[in-house]
């Protein structure tokens, strides 16, 4: 093809007037033809202010909705290429207690992708590599969550491989969740005990014993209220928790606590 | 025929145009635009997009948002205009912002601007909405439809030389060649182009016969080229 031949080929596919089977074929040549591929480019930006002639019309309110729940499946089928490299995780066998292992959504509704526990879940798979993207999403996700939303988010991370464990999330700052990411193998005669540290607290304080892989709400009612920075840890401890109140045992997961603007 | 349904509805809307405006008699009164036409909303002239794909491509749900709130209305815009029904070109905006998304990590700001990718993404999946769709009739049905038409001459002829749409000066280097173009025929590539309408559409609107309407084409293309080189 000459040049002049593919160059009116170019213009004619972004022209718009190329039948469905003509453009068929340009697209599938595009990624082999650098030659056309640049025509293409050309064209495109020397026609784009032409786009200005065409009114702009308000999109309905459910559009973005909608564009976020299919991010919202992406983000468990086909990650987006900033973390391609994230193995399929498979579902959490069904707990033995007869909890249903998707019972966290329920607890947690999806107000965002980046609010989403199976993205949470497809991110905890990636282990150290994927910190930063989840920092990413943490820090510029709650600025658009509605009103209902957490006012702090705390993930919480193996300490060793920094990989993301549970989530923490709280709405108010007398009570909080404790989200699990997936599937955490607890030795037997062991527990996992919740703890939560202020800066200028002396000790940490017990929230609990947590079942591997189900969500909890806890109240804080009897704690000052949530304060940046503020230390949140699972350690494993004897079977009925820590005999002296104080961890004792090697901390499993760990993190602080950031306000949401 | 839903074709023949877009064609006829363009007519109607580009004659109600033409009721309102005077016909303008020659090619050299490209008159400019009211401010108050090109800026019906508001945009951030500051918004980096090339900034803002790159945080889409390193995941940034938010960025996809900023996009989303400075580029949706004028997108759903230009996807209307070409796919005509509400539903479809909200759904062609739907998958443009997945694309978006997904195909952030290969845009090459060396090869264009982020705007115009963002436009070309959009604009190619309204056009293959458009063309892949059930309404694509053959040219020679559309062309006997417009041959058939009822019009007048005077209206016929009215429409050759009268501009359907209002070209302007924000159009910068376009807006000059485009304005060297005749009338008639810089009216077939903003048909296609902002429209959407194929040869065969053009033909019917323009009533033009439809190997004119391709080498008018043809030749403006050619001369845009030369005067945008």
């Amino acid at each position: 093809m000459s040049p002049q031949m593919l160059d009116e080929l170019a213009g004619d596919y972004v022209l718009g007037t190329l039948s469905a089977a003509r453009r068929s074929e340009v697209e599938q040549q595009l990624p082999n033809d650098a030659v056309l591929r640049a025509a293409v480019q050309r064209w495109h930006e020397q026609l784009l202010p032409l786009a200005a002639l065409a009114e702009p019309v308000e999109p309905s309110s459910q559009l973005w909705q909608r564009i976020e729940s299919s991010l919202n499946l992406a983000a468990t089928q086909a990650a987006p290429s900033a973390i391609p490299q994230i193995p399929a995780i498979p579902e959490a066998p069904a707990d033995p207690t007869g909890v249903p292992p998707h019972h966290t959504e329920n607890v947690a509704p999806s107000t965002g992708w980046w609010n989403s526990v199976k993205l949470w879940r497809a991110l905890a798979g990636g282990g150290f590599a994927t910190a930063a993207v989840l920092a990413a999403v943490l820090a510029t996700g709650p600025s658009v969550l509605p009103s209902a939303a957490p006012q702090y988010l705390v993930v919480l991370v193996a300490p060793l491989d920094k990989a993301p464990g549970w989530v923490i999330q709280a709405s108010s700052p007398t009570q909080l969740s404790l989200i699990p990411l997936g599937q955490v193998n607890v030795p037997a005669e062991k527990s996992l005990q919740f703890w939560t540290k202020g800066d200028n607290w002396q000790a940490p304080v017990s929230l609990g014993l947590i079942k591997p892989g189900q969500t909890v709400q806890i109240p804080l009612d009897k704690l000052p209220p949530l304060q940046p920075n503020q230390l949140f840890e699972l350690t494993l401890e004897p079977a009925n928790g820590s005999p002296t109140n104080l961890p004792t045992g090697p901390v499993q997961f760990i993190g602080r606590a950031v306000k949401v603007i | 025929m839903l074709a023949a349904q877009r064609g006829s509805a363009t007519i109607e809307k580009t004659f109600v145009w033409q009721a309102s405006q005077p016909v303008r008699q020659s090619h050299d009164e490209i008159k400019p635009i009211e401010p108050a036409l090109k800026t019906a909303f508001d945009i951030d002239p500051s918004f980096d997009y090339e900034q803002a794909l790159s945080r889409c491509a390193q995941g940034d749900g938010q960025a996809l948002q900023d996009i989303y709130q400075q580029e949706s209305r004028r997108l759903l815009g230009v996807a209307m205009r070409i796919v005509r029904q509400r539903q479809q070109a909200e759904d062609v905006l739907h998958d443009a912002f997945l694309a978006i998304w997904t195909q952030a990590a290969r845009f090459d700001a060396a090869l264009g601007s982020g705007r115009g990718w963002i436009y070309s993404i959009t604009r190619n999946l309204a056009l293959n909405s458009v063309r892949k769709g059930a309404r694509e009739v053959s040219v020679d049905e559309e062309t006997a439809e417009a041959l058939d038409a009822q019009t007048s001459l005077e209206a016929h002829h009215h429409h050759q030389l009268a501009d359907a749409f209002e070209i302007h000066a924000s159009l910068g280097r376009l807006n000059d060649c485009l304005s060297r173009l005749e009338p008639a025929r810089r009216n077939c590539i903003l048909y296609a182009y902002v429209d959407g309408c194929s040869h065969g559409e053009i033909a019917a609107l323009t009533q033009t016969p439809l190997g004119t309407v391709k080498a008018w084409i043809k030749r403006s293309m050619g001369s845009l080229r030369e005067c945008m080189a």
